[in-house]
């Protein structure tokens, strides 16, 4: 069909076309190489490729074996390390070897020397050894002897053995007897260590045999008493005598009571218990009789009846005392309440008397007006009396709870209450050396109220009142007082002032209830306050003491157990 | 004006009372019980406002004595916060330590003098009352 083309073209055609069909030809040739060289760079890639797998296993391979090597150089180093150890040690082995060495050499020097020795030791015993022969046969001799003297022994012991025999016969014979002396000796024995006095009497009444207590008893020695009459021993003899012969009569007398006579004069009730003793053949040869001292049993039955007395007496005691606690206690809510009720009314008779003297006095008389005016100070003074009198039944009440109690702290209160009279009278109170003290707090408070009060009250006019306070641990022994322990503790609190004090003869007096000294119109009180400190104290277990001269002071001394 | 509340059986003493409080230099309105009994029943019918300054209590009453009337006082919601002062004869420490314990503000000893009665009422009117339950129980001096 390609080769049709010419026939409808123009003359030129055919050149062209046949060029273009070589062009063609050259075109497909070419691309027949192209082909070809493109197969052959084709198989040339693959194999590049195979090459470079065999390449990365090559590479794969070399960076193993490449740390095998590393590795095997670790182990060689480690390999290495423990050669150069092992060298060392080696090295010191050789040393204590060389060491060990020259010991050696020492030590076989030393067995030579041994062995010398031992050569001389060797032929020393060779010498001893044929000594000992020498000796052996010495002995052989010897022996036969002794076998010939020990024949002549045995027949010594037999003979010995005959005459042991003997002696053992005659001793069991004398032990026998020994033992019949130890039970005769015992007998006596317990017969004089008897505390009863024992006698045997004879048919006629005599003393055949007395012990020890016997002798004590009567004070006369046995030699003089055995064949004396047994009755001449008695405060009653005839009594004795009866005794006895009822004994011979009877067999034996019990509880037969007499009187035995020392020939000091002493007096001994006992009660005889008596039997007759006979022999073999059961004849009476005396009397046994065993007197028993009841002078104890006597003082005991005597003892008896007088605890009974005194037990009753004390049961009597208890209930009077018990009844006494009662009547107290009633006593002192007779007293609180009485005056409790006592101050009511005297309250109003107070300010009644005050009003009437605030408002009306100027309406009375002159008379009038000195009546009320004596009537409210009586009126007054029977409030500072029921004042006192219930402080009184407050210190005799039965609850009281004892504590340490710092003493200043109590001085520094009172002193608080009497602040004003204190600067009124210039008055000084020194309080020194204060020791604790077991006390019963509000009772002793009010104590020391009463006593500095006192104190401030009887200081001698125009003269500042000084009072001194000061207290301290003594033993009891180191006071001049019966009333305290020698051996206990005290706290001694004294107190002093300058007041005008009193006359000697009145130191007890002035403790008494509504005692007073001085002009009722001149100091005013009611005569309790000292009778409440004296209270106090005893409530303590204490003693107080008054010293004081007329116009010289006074001076207080406490002691309360420090305890 | 202080409202101020006083049970009191015996007559002399409301009228010492009445008098010092017609002295005392504050003024005050008086409510008078004659007993335990009236006080509480007055203190029952209670209106007014502000509440009672104060009441004065005796202890020793005939049909409720002082100690009933405190302790109903302190137990009764809208009084339990009224002051009370007793007022005694007497200052026993058995009466003492009850009412302090009862609950009373304050404890005086009935004044032997007109003056000193005025003077304490003056005092107590003054006071101020210390709260409850109170430290330091001790009988008011008047001097």
């Amino acid at each position: 069909m390609f080769y049709q083309l010419p026939d409808m073209t123009e003359n030129k055609l055919p050149d062209v076309i046949r060029e273009l069909a070589f062009q063609n030809e050259e075109k497909g040739k070419r691309a027949a190489e192209l082909i070809i060289v493109n197969k052959e760079l084709v198989f040339q890639n693959e194999e590049k490729e195979k090459l470079l797998a065999e390449l990365r296993i090559a590479n794969k391979e070399l960076a193993f074996q490449n740390n095998e090597k590393e590795k095997r150089a670790g182990e060689l180093d480690i390999a290495n390390k423990e050669l150069a150890f092992q060298d060392d040690e080696k090295g010191k082995r050789a040393e204590e070897l060389t060491i060990a060495n020259k010991e050696l050499v020492f030590q076989n020097n030393e067995k030579e020397k041994r062995a010398a020795e031992l050569r001389i030791a060797n032929k020393e015993l060779a010498f001893q050894n044929n000594e000992k022969e020498k000796r052996a046969g010495e002995l052989r001799i010897a022996n036969i002897e002794l076998a010939f003297q020990n024949d002549e022994k045995e027949k010594r012991a037999e003979e010995l053995t005959i005459a042991n025999k003997e002696l053992a016969f005659q001793n069991d014979e004398k032990e026998k007897r020994a033992a019949e002396l130890i039970i005769a000796n015992y007998a006596r024995s317990l017969i004089e260590a008897s505390l009863d006095p024992l006698v045997t009497i004879s048919a006629a009444g005599k003393i055949l045999d007395v012990n020890e207590a016997s002798i004590k008893v009567t004070g006369v020695p046995r030699e003089k008493l055995i064949d004396t009459d047994f009755s001449n021993y008695f405060t009653e003899p005839t009594k004795a005598q009866e005794g006895y012969r009822r004994v011979f009569e009877k067999g034996f007398v019990a509880d037969y009571p007499l009187t035995i006579k020392h020939k000091n004069g002493n007096l001994t009730d006992v009660l005889y218990n008596a039997s007759v003793y006979k022999d073999d053949k059961g004849n009476v040869l005396g009397v046994f009789a065993a007197a028993r001292d009841v002078t104890e049993q006597k003082w005991a039955k005597d003892l008896r009846i007088a605890n009974k007395e005194l037990a009753f007496q004390n049961e009597e005691k208890e209930k009077r005392a018990a009844e006494l606690i009662i009547v107290n206690k009633e006593l002192e809510s007779f007293t609180y309440i009485s005056s409790h009720d006592l101050q009511e009314p005297l309250r109003k008779i107070q300010i009644f008397s005050a009003r009437l003297i605030d408002g009306e006095l100027k309406n009375l008389s002159d008379k009038g007006k000195e009546y009320v005016l004596r009537m409210n100070d009586a009126a007054s003074r029977m409030q500072t009396l029921i004042v006192d009198l219930l402080t009184y039944s407050r210190t005799t009440s039965t609850e009281r709870k004892f504590e340490t109690t710092d003493l200043n702290t109590i001085i520094e209160s009172v002193k608080k209450d009497f602040a004003e009279i204190i600067a009124e009278k210039n008055a000084v109170i020194t309080a020194d050396e204060m020791c604790d003290a077991h006390i019963i707090h509000f009772q002793f408070r009010q104590l020391m109220l009463n006593l500095i009060g006192n104190s401030l009250k009887f200081s001698k006019p125009r003269i500042a009142p000084h009072i001194v306070i000061k207290s301290s641990i003594v033993k009891g022994s180191t006071v001049n007082n019966q009333h305290l322990l020698p051996e206990k503790d005290y706290c001694h609190i004294t107190i002093t002032d300058n007041g005008i004090g009193f006359e000697p003869q009145y130191k007890d007096h002035i403790f008494e209830l509504f005692k007073r000294l001085h002009d009722k119109e001149k100091i005013t009180g009611t005569g309790i306050g000292l009778t409440i400190v004296k209270r106090i104290v005893e409530n303590h277990n204490g003693v107080i003491v008054a010293t004081s001269e007329l116009n010289k002071g006074a001076t207080f001394d406490i002691y309360i157990p420090s305890t | 004006m202080k409202n101020i509340f006083l049970a009191e059986d015996d007559a002399d003493d409301r009228m010492f009372f009445e008098d010092a409080l017609k002295k005392a230099t504050i003024p005050t309105k008086l409510t008078l019980s004659n007993n335990g009994l009236e006080l509480m029943s007055n203190l029952e019918t209670l209106t007014q406002h502000p509440p009672p300054h104060v009441i004065f209590l005796d202890l020793n009453m005939p049909f409720k004595d002082g100690f009933q009337c405190l302790q109903e006082i302190r137990n009764t919601p809208k009084l339990k916060d009224i002051p009370v002062v007793i007022l005694s004869t007497t200052a026993n420490d058995m009466s003492v330590d009850k009412t302090y314990e009862l609950g009373a503000n304050y404890y005086i000893c009935k004044p032997v003098t007109f003056q000193l009665l005025v003077k304490a009422i003056e005092t107590v009117l003054t006071l101020e009352m210390r709260p409850q339950p109170l430290k330091e129980k001790y009988v008011l001096s008047i001097t």
